[in-house]
């Protein structure tokens, strides 16, 4: 259709060709319709296309006060101020349908909403998205150093900055985000490739790269970690899936969810997973599971059973995912935007407190900023490495020493039976420590337990041979150091009055045969 | 001899002055089984005022061992080193332990049995060394403390920046943090980027403890890298006993990579002779960016004036003790460890002579920021940190407990030489970058 302005341009008809990151199904989500909207990016072919110049874009005050000069944003505004000015002012009534409907495009000529079949119908909508993206960064995050154009992107940070926790698979919660990620990448559960237990975590490309390559072999061991939360671990190739898929509607999404234009993906994971795995759950996909790592030295008929209970009680809620989502808003809107539609839709829990999966967010995060690249490296590389790493994977309940003295094994036994106060004291941070950061799940316990108790045993021990040295070294670990010291005197040579005075064999054996050589054998009374 | 008096907890006998009357010459040899001299010590540690809660009895203690040796007075030494043993404990307060570290240092200063200590000490710490051992010990410290985190923060960030739109980064870690700074960097390259760049990372180990358990910390990269999906790639070159010996074709690295090399906490331990061929090494690998964090101290112009070196590793072991004392749980273990680590360090700065019968880098002859620069400027032109760089750090900072600060790049000078964390306003660790 023509028209006398020369800046309308007719627009295309929707389904113009989306950008890569975009969804055919975007956000229809935040709003109940009080109005009919359109969905972003995608204008009403009969409203008005506005170009404005980056100028007047970016212009805040437009409309002047003709006395004082005073700026406004808003028209009415300005009228309200020229009462005060006994101006004659008229406010503007909302005018009737007559009028078209203005979209606006970006002035920023390599920018998708340039074209007038993506323009965006709020004028402070595009003014914002022109200050995101081609925009100087002049907000920033004090706690995290982020940076935003638009102020209220940033005032909405710095309000959860600081205030999301962070939760690693093995169940360790996090405030800061760089401490997560260190320790996630140490983390026994990212190593336990045999872990029986499911791990919440959104796919990523790597992950689908994967599967491309055929790693249906193997297929226990990556995916656990990547996207486990969807498949069992002991799979075998089953196809029921896929009807469970169909059947549940499920299968629409998982293309746009893992795959960005790859419709491979949808093949494999029929074949990859058990269809018992959904049957509890009727939205086996973006029901992400929190696991506890306590089953992975269970049998694969126990954890199912575990898994099954935790179906019930998914921690990880798809809410909490859109919400985190949209700190990235300013960088990825449309895809933001296409995953809260993807899981709002699904969800089916209460939003819990920051039980959300950070990997999540990481791989999340990760899968935005990764491109194509990834797909060619992966297919050669990557697979290779996951398989060298799986061999080589430390089996979780073996000692980190192999050491296999005897009393060694008597006495760590010993110490894991003793008491739980002795766990809390060596595993737990302090709980007010000032970063806030979590406690290493009691589940964990046998093993850091057995590593610390072993580690103490030696620096400070001589191999205790009766178990009452042990209780009096298991004293000592309980009490403060200060007071267990307070009472022990000894010679020189460090042996005192108790028996049991930590002191290295090594220390005792120098100084006995050096004292001597020094001439201070009045001191060598060892004895 | 009354025993009582003697405990452990020093302070206790420094409430009850008045008992012993006489006592203030130094020279006390025919009394060393009498309490006097131990108020003879306290009387003389007046620097604090009063000599009792916060009486630092240790350092002068220390002090006036390290002089009785350096002036070989041996009946003296005898008599301040039994009065340390009694004194001292690794399980104390600070006074007690720095008595204790350093104790053992001066015994084997005195009998001049350095390197036999060392080896004993390393062969322990390496026998009880674990890849879940030291992990847990790095976390947990970078959890309380920013000591190690802040180098990471800086080196990352003068990374990412110099190697800005680079897709093939090759990265160098010459360092002791097994490999903990990377997690973050990768997560960056991950999230920064429109386009991940392929990472590739030569960790060059040189001291054996770290050895056993880079095979491990290779997987967990791996995986971490996988995870975020950057293309990663990762090598140990394990069989260098000499930096200066890293050769481009040794190390792997190929033209189209772009290079940045990262030594944490690593040029310390190279022979203060060989430090100079060891930058000219480095030089030679062609890299873009240099990142150099190295903790403030002197040990190394002194190492010829024993007393004067003492005094240093006192000061600056004092401040470390310290600042581990305040960041962790009274009874951590992690924290017990770390001072044992130190127990080495000490015993090899104070008690060995840099003879070259070592099978690896262990010098721990640090030096301060300062004294880098001059050797770094030989070779490199200093690379400033940018301000979003000093912002990502001073974010850092906030994460942790107060006591920690930042002095930030030098405004008036030309160049900016790094920046230092400083703890209760003592510059601990600096952080620099450089260009060639």
């Amino acid at each position: 259709m023509m028209a006398e302005d020369g800046l309308t341009l007719p627009s295309s008809i929707r389904g113009f060709v989306q950008e890569p990151n975009s969804n055919p199904n975007p956000n229809p989500s935040a709003n109940p319709v009080k109005k009919k909207r359109n969905l972003p990016g995608t204008p009403d072919p009969e409203a008005e296309v506005i170009a404005l110049s980056p100028k007047s874009l970016m212009a805040t005050n437009r409309f002047i006060c003709e006395i004082c000069n005073k700026g406004f944003q808003r028209d009415q505004n300005l009228q309200l101020h020229r009462r005060g000015h006994n101006l004659p002012w008229k406010l503007r009534q909302r005018t009737s349908k007559e009028v078209r409907k203005k979209v606006y495009i970006c002035p920023e000529k390599s920018c998708v909403h340039h074209n007038p079949s993506r323009a965006l119908g709020d004028l402070t909508g595009i003014k914002k998205h022109y200050s995101r993206k081609h925009g100087e960064k002049k907000w920033k995050c004090e706690k995290c150093s982020k940076k935003y154009a638009v102020q209220s992107d940033w005032k909405a940070h710095s309000k959860i900055c600081g205030t999301r926790e962070y939760k690693c698979d093995c169940g360790t919660l996090f405030s800061r985000k760089d401490s997560f990620i260190t320790h996630r990448a140490f983390c026994d559960a990212l190593a336990e490739e045999s872990a029986r237990l499911t791990s919440v975590s959104a796919p990523n490309p790597i992950f689908r790269n994967e599967l491309m390559n055929g790693s249906i072999s193997n297929p226990q061991a990556h995916i656990i970690p990547q996207f486990s939360s969807v498949f069992r671990p002991e799979f075998v190739g089953s196809e029921q899936l896929v009807g469970h898929l169909n059947a549940d509607g499920q299968k629409s999404r998982l293309p746009l969810w893992l795959d960005h234009g790859n419709s491979h993906l949808n093949n494999h994971i029929g074949v990859n997973t058990n269809g018992s795995f959904l049957a509890p759950t009727s939205a086996g996909l973006p029901e992400m599971v929190q696991t506890a790592p306590m089953s992975m030295y269970g049998s694969p008929a126990s954890s199912q059973n575990q898994w099954l209970q935790r179906c019930s009680e998914a921690s990880f809620t798809s809410s909490t995912l859109p919400r985190v989502l949209k700190e990235e808003e300013e960088n990825k809107g449309n895809l933001s935007e296409s995953i809260t539609s993807l899981f709002s839709s699904n969800q089916n829990q209460q939003e819990s407190s920051a039980h959300m999966s950070a990997t999540a967010l990481l791989q999340k995060a990760a899968q935005m900023g990764s491109t194509k690249s990834n797909s060619a490296f992966f297919s050669t590389t990557g697979f290779g490495s996951i398989n060298s790493s799986l061999n080589n994977a430390t089996p979780f309940s073996s000692y980190p020493h192999g050491r296999s003295n005897n009393q060694v094994h008597k006495f760590l036994i010993r110490q894991s039976n003793q008491s739980d106060s002795m766990n809390q004291l060596i595993n737990s941070t302090s709980p007010s420590s000032t970063m806030g950061d979590g406690l290493l799940m009691g589940d964990m316990n046998s093993t850091p337990l057995v590593d610390t108790a072993k580690n103490n045993m030696d620096h400070f021990l001589m191999v205790p041979s009766n178990p009452k040295q042990a209780q009096q070294i298991a004293g000592k670990f309980h009490a403060s150091s200060n007071e267990v010291e307070r009472g022990l005197t000894r010679d020189f040579l460090g042996v005192g009055s108790d028996a049991s005075r930590p002191f290295l064999p090594q220390e005792l054996a120098k100084f006995a045969s050096i004292g001597s050589a020094m001439g201070m054998s009045q001191y060598s009374g060892n004895h | 001899m009354d025993r009582t008096l003697f405990t452990p907890k020093g302070t206790y006998f420094f409430h009850h002055p008045t008992q012993q009357s006489n006592g203030t010459q130094p020279d006390m040899q025919s009394s060393n089984n009498q309490p006097q001299t131990s108020h003879t010590s306290t009387s003389r540690s007046s620097d604090s005022g009063e000599p009792c809660v916060t009486g630092k009895w240790a350092s002068s203690l220390l002090k006036e061992c390290a002089r009785a040796i350096s002036d070989k007075d041996s009946s003296r030494i005898h008599h301040l080193l039994w009065m340390l043993n009694e004194l001292a404990s690794p399980y104390g307060d600070c006074d007690q332990k720095l008595a204790s570290y350093f104790l053992q240092a001066l015994f084997c200063k005195a009998t001049e049995s350095g390197h036999r200590c060392y080896k004993t000490l390393s062969t322990v710490a390496e026998k009880s060394h674990s890849f879940d051992s030291a992990r847990k010990l790095i976390l947990k410290f970078q959890e309380v403390s920013p000591w190690t985190t802040f180098g990471h923060v800086a080196s990352n960030g003068a990374i990412l920046e110099a190697l800005e739109g680079e897709t093939k980064l090759h990265i160098i870690d010459i360092s002791n943090t097994l490999c903990t700074q990377w997690p973050t960097l990768l997560e960056a390259l991950a999230t920064r980027n429109d386009e991940t760049p392929r990472l590739k990372l030569t960790v060059v180990v040189t001291a054996s403890l770290v050895r056993s358990v880079m095979k491990e910390i290779g997987q967990r990269m791996e995986k971490f890298a996988r995870l975020m999906g950057v293309p990663f790639e990762f090598q140990v070159i394990s069989g260098v006993n000499h930096l200066g010996e890293l050769t481009k074709e040794g190390l792997g690295i190929r033209d189209d990579e772009a290079v940045a090399v990262n030594c944490i906490g690593a040029l310390r331990r190279v022979e203060v002779e060989e430090r100079r061929r060891v930058i000219q090494t480095l030089q030679s690998l062609g890299p873009r960016v240099v990142t150099v964090v190295e903790e403030e101290a002197d040990f190394s112009s002194s190492r010829n004036d024993f007393v004067k070196c003492f005094e240093e590793c006192l000061r600056f072991y004092t401040l470390y003790f310290e600042m581990l004392e305040e960041s962790f749980v009274p009874t951590s273990n992690e924290r017990l460890m770390l001072e044992r680590e130190c127990s080495r360090s000490i015993v090899r700065v104070l008690a060995c002579d840099d003879i070259e019968d070592d099978t690896g880098e262990d010098c721990e002859r640090r030096e301060k920021g300062i004294q880098w620069s001059e050797r770094l400027k030989e070779a490199f032109s200093p690379l400033g940190f940018s301000e979003d760089v000093v912002d990502d750090v001073k974010a850092l900072l906030k994460r942790y407990r107060s006591g920690w600060a930042l002095v930030p790049p030098q405004q008036g000078e030309d160049h900016q030489l790094g920046i230092y964390l400083t703890w209760k306003d003592e510059p601990v660790v600096w952080a620099s970058a450089w260009k060639p």
